[in-house]
């Protein structure tokens, strides 16, 4: 079958629109990584960059004026985007699954939260009987914290720590190889943020799961990841192994990413030194997007698109990398 | 409840009372009657004494079961009247509303499912149409169609006397029977249901429909065999232009309500968060949205069953069905008061009960009241 070397998951070319009344949307413009099996990516970048739009494209859950105009999606080799809607249904949860941005809001408020995660486990029949599946929804809720027997209550009952951990719990339950994190802990207070990551963490390595961290907080995603893509304007203009790109942003937008959060652990600045707001996607500029707030922006950063500058695996699309061990590809 | 229940009776009681002439005016008014019988009259009836005594009295007798003798059927008790009239108008409610909430149910989740279809375009302008209806107009145009020209069923009544004569046994008899089959079935049909959550959660539903249905003929065959069967068979003809007018009518408004409470639905990420765990489409949309966008249908419920009642009236006399709308309007016309009073008093106590039913419904449904 698939050699355990191959990766999980590759993306090739992806691009996605959305068409709204102001015209079209380019929320995605031909993104391209690959995820190992076992490892963590982290996505990071300003809200609206496309981050979300990019998890929702993996598990193809897309909203009815979302328009795939190019690229794929390879999960061991197989195309989902070619996949009809059933086969689909069945990898959902099963191969991918997703912890939600707005975590608070996806538990349904009509049923006990114990029943919305074996309701997912009998539907790809994970476990054949029903104390099975007590069983393992049981061993979640330890494995994130919570006391089991808090799979009979609602989720109204659940303060926001408690859902997020078990709405976690829930795209657990069905083993899947990849799991999308959307800013799992944003809407939480930093102490408990700052445990569930580690959890979290500890679950993937335990697992061996693969995980695709999204956050617009890069240090966040320092602290739990292996690779690390920025996105902005719905690019991803740099990527590389998490330690190399922290030592050594090589794209002016991500050095401005990381000025605005100083440490991982200490106070965050605002982002005063990125003056100006991310182009609006409906009608992006020329040439490289960041150049209206670039401070190396350049004549031909104002009209060309910049070719990737490499070493290794790290790689910035940029004229003017930073880091100047990056050598342009032709 | 007792509060509001006191309410509806003093308010009855002073509205009647605000009217012109009083019980007894009827024979009072007679010029060949002597003053003194006058008197004794108006004084049999205690309406020599004050109306504060009056009402006092009103009051005591009215919650101790007594609502007095209806003039227009002398010397038949109110009471006795309504406990015969009011069964019909249930039965004609009740199966109206529950056949219109379930098909407008239905249909509102469909149409919100698949969104911008030119069904979806059909339903929601005939819906808005019939909505709208003039309901008068609307119930003769039935009769005209169903009734007049395709002779389908009986143009009005309860039931028809050709069938009837020589029937050894009473109408009332009949439809009582009638009630508790239904009642038995109903029962029936639940438990059946409730047995099969209790005790399968793996057992599909739809093995549920082969034993309710077998419920079902049983039922039908015990009427066949008792003899009395052709005229339940009168009286259901008779039933069915009414309730399928009032149900065109009130189905309309729940299949709107459905459609745009899903339409709310089905943006929640608990939905999407269904669709994400790979749930089949069918369970992501009744099990999770439309479960949701039946919350605030519930409410509406209670008021679609005052309205219903209310219109009672209208669609009675419509359709001459003897029930407690048409027993009103004919007590107001012909002064019988006691009547009027029992009659309203009774449509106040069913919608304080629609109220109660929806509330438990609601406690039902959504566990964030059941905690509070
Ligand atoms: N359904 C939609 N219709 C139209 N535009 C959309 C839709 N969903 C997202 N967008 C637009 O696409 C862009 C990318 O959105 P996306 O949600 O992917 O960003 P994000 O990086 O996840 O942002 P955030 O950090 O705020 O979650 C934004 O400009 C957003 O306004
Ligand atoms: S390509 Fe030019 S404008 Fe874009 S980030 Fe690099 S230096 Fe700045
Ligand atoms: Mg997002």
């Amino acid at each position: 079958m698939t050699d355990r070397r191959d990766p999980l998951l590759t993306v090739d070319g992806l691009s996605l629109s959305y068409q709204t009344r102001q015209g079209e949307v380019q929320a995605i413009r031909d993104v391209s990584f690959e995820l190992a099996r076992g490892s963590a990516l982290g996505l990071v970048g300003e809200s609206g960059c496309g981050k979300t739009s990019v998890a929702n494209c993996l598990m193809r859950l897309l909203p009815d004026n979302a328009r795939l105009s190019a690229g794929r999606v390879l999960l061991d080799g197989q195309d989902v985007l070619l996949l009809t809607e059933e086969e689909m249904r069945l990898r959902r949860w099963r191969r991918i699954s997703m912890v939600f941005q707005a975590a608070m809001n996806v538990l349904d408020p009509v049923y006990r939260v114990g029943q919305q995660i074996i309701e997912a486990i009998e539907t790809h029949g994970v476990e054949s009987t029903d104390s099975a599946a007590r069983e393992r929804v049981a061993r979640l809720f330890r494995m994130v914290g919570l006391d089991p027997q808090l799979m009979e209550r609602y989720p109204h009952e659940f303060s926001g720590g408690m859902r997020q951990r078990a709405v976690i719990a829930m795209a657990l339950s069905c083993d899947p190889d990849l799991m999308i994190a959307d800013e799992p802990t944003t809407a939480l207070d930093v102490i408990v943020q700052d445990r569930i990551l580690r959890e979290l963490k500890a679950i993937q390595q335990q697992l061996a799961m693969s995980i695709i961290y999204i956050s617009h907080d890069i240090a966040v995603v320092a602290e739990v990841t292996d690779v690390v893509g920025v996105m902005y304007a719905g690019r991803l203009v740099e990527m590389g192994d998490t330690s190399d790109v922290f030592r050594a942003p090589a794209h002016p937008y991500t050095a401005a990413l990381m000025s605005s959060f100083p440490s991982v652990s200490g106070e965050r600045r605002s982002l005063t030194s990125l003056p100006g707001e991310p182009p609006n996607l409906s009608d992006p500029p020329q040439g490289c997007p960041f150049h209206p707030r670039c401070a190396y922006a350049t004549d031909v950063c104002r009209t060309e698109y910049p070719p990737q500058a490499r070493s290794g695996s790290h790689w910035a699309a940029c004229w003017h990398p930073l880091d100047a061990t990056l050598v342009p590809q032709s | 409840m007792v509060l509001t229940l006191f309410l509806i009776i003093t308010f009855t009681f002073f509205l009647v009372q605000a009217q012109p002439g009083d019980y007894a005016s009827f024979y009072v008014l007679n010029p060949d009657l002597p003053p003194e019988v006058k008197d004794e009259i108006r004084a049999a009836f205690g309406l020599d004494k004050p109306a504060w005594q009056q009402y006092v009295i009103h009051l005591k007798n009215t919650f101790t079961g007594n609502l007095g003798v209806s003039f227009g059927n002398f010397p038949r008790p109110v009471l006795d009247v309504l406990a015969e009239r009011v069964p019909r108008t249930l039965v004609l409610f009740l199966t109206a509303t529950a056949v219109s909430f379930y098909i407008g149910f239905f249909l509102g989740k469909a149409i919100a499912w698949r969104r911008g279809g030119l069904f979806e375009y059909a339903a929601t302008i005939s819906g808005a149409m019939l909505f709208t209806a003039f309901t008068p107009a609307f119930a003769l145009m039935m009769i005209w169609v169903f009734a007049f020209r395709l002779g389908w069923f009986p143009v009005g009544k309860f039931l028809d006397p050709l069938v009837w004569r020589g029937a050894d046994v009473s109408a009332n008899y009949v439809f009582g029977n009638m009630l508790l089959s239904a009642a038995a079935f109903i029962t029936f049909a639940l438990l059946v249901m409730l047995c099969l959550k209790r005790f399968g959660r793996r057992v599909p539903s739809v093995a549920a429909v082969p034993i309710v249905l077998g419920g079902a003929l049983v039922i039908m065959a015990a009427w066949a065999l008792s003899g009395i069967g052709g005229l339940a068979l009168d009286i259901v003809k008779h039933m069915v232009l009414p309730v399928a007018t009032l149900t065109l009518i009130s189905f309309a408004g729940t299949m709107l309500l459905t459609r745009n409470s899903m339409l709310e639905t089905i943006r929640e990420d608990y939905v999407m968060a269904a669709r994400a765990k790979g749930l089949p489409d069918k369970q992501v949309r009744d099990r999770h949205a439309a479960r949701n966008a039946m919350l605030p249908i519930v409410t509406s419920l209670v008021y679609s069953l005052i309205f219903a009642i209310d219109g009672s009236v209208i669609i009675e006399s419509v359709f001459s069905w003897p029930g407690t709308g048409l027993t009103l309007l004919q007590a107001v016309r012909s002064e019988d008061l006691p009547l009027v009073m029992g009659a309203m008093l009774f449509i106040g106590m069913l919608s304080l009960l629609a109220h109660v039913i929806v509330d438990v419904l609601y406690v039902y449904l959504d566990p964030r009241i059941r905690y509070q």
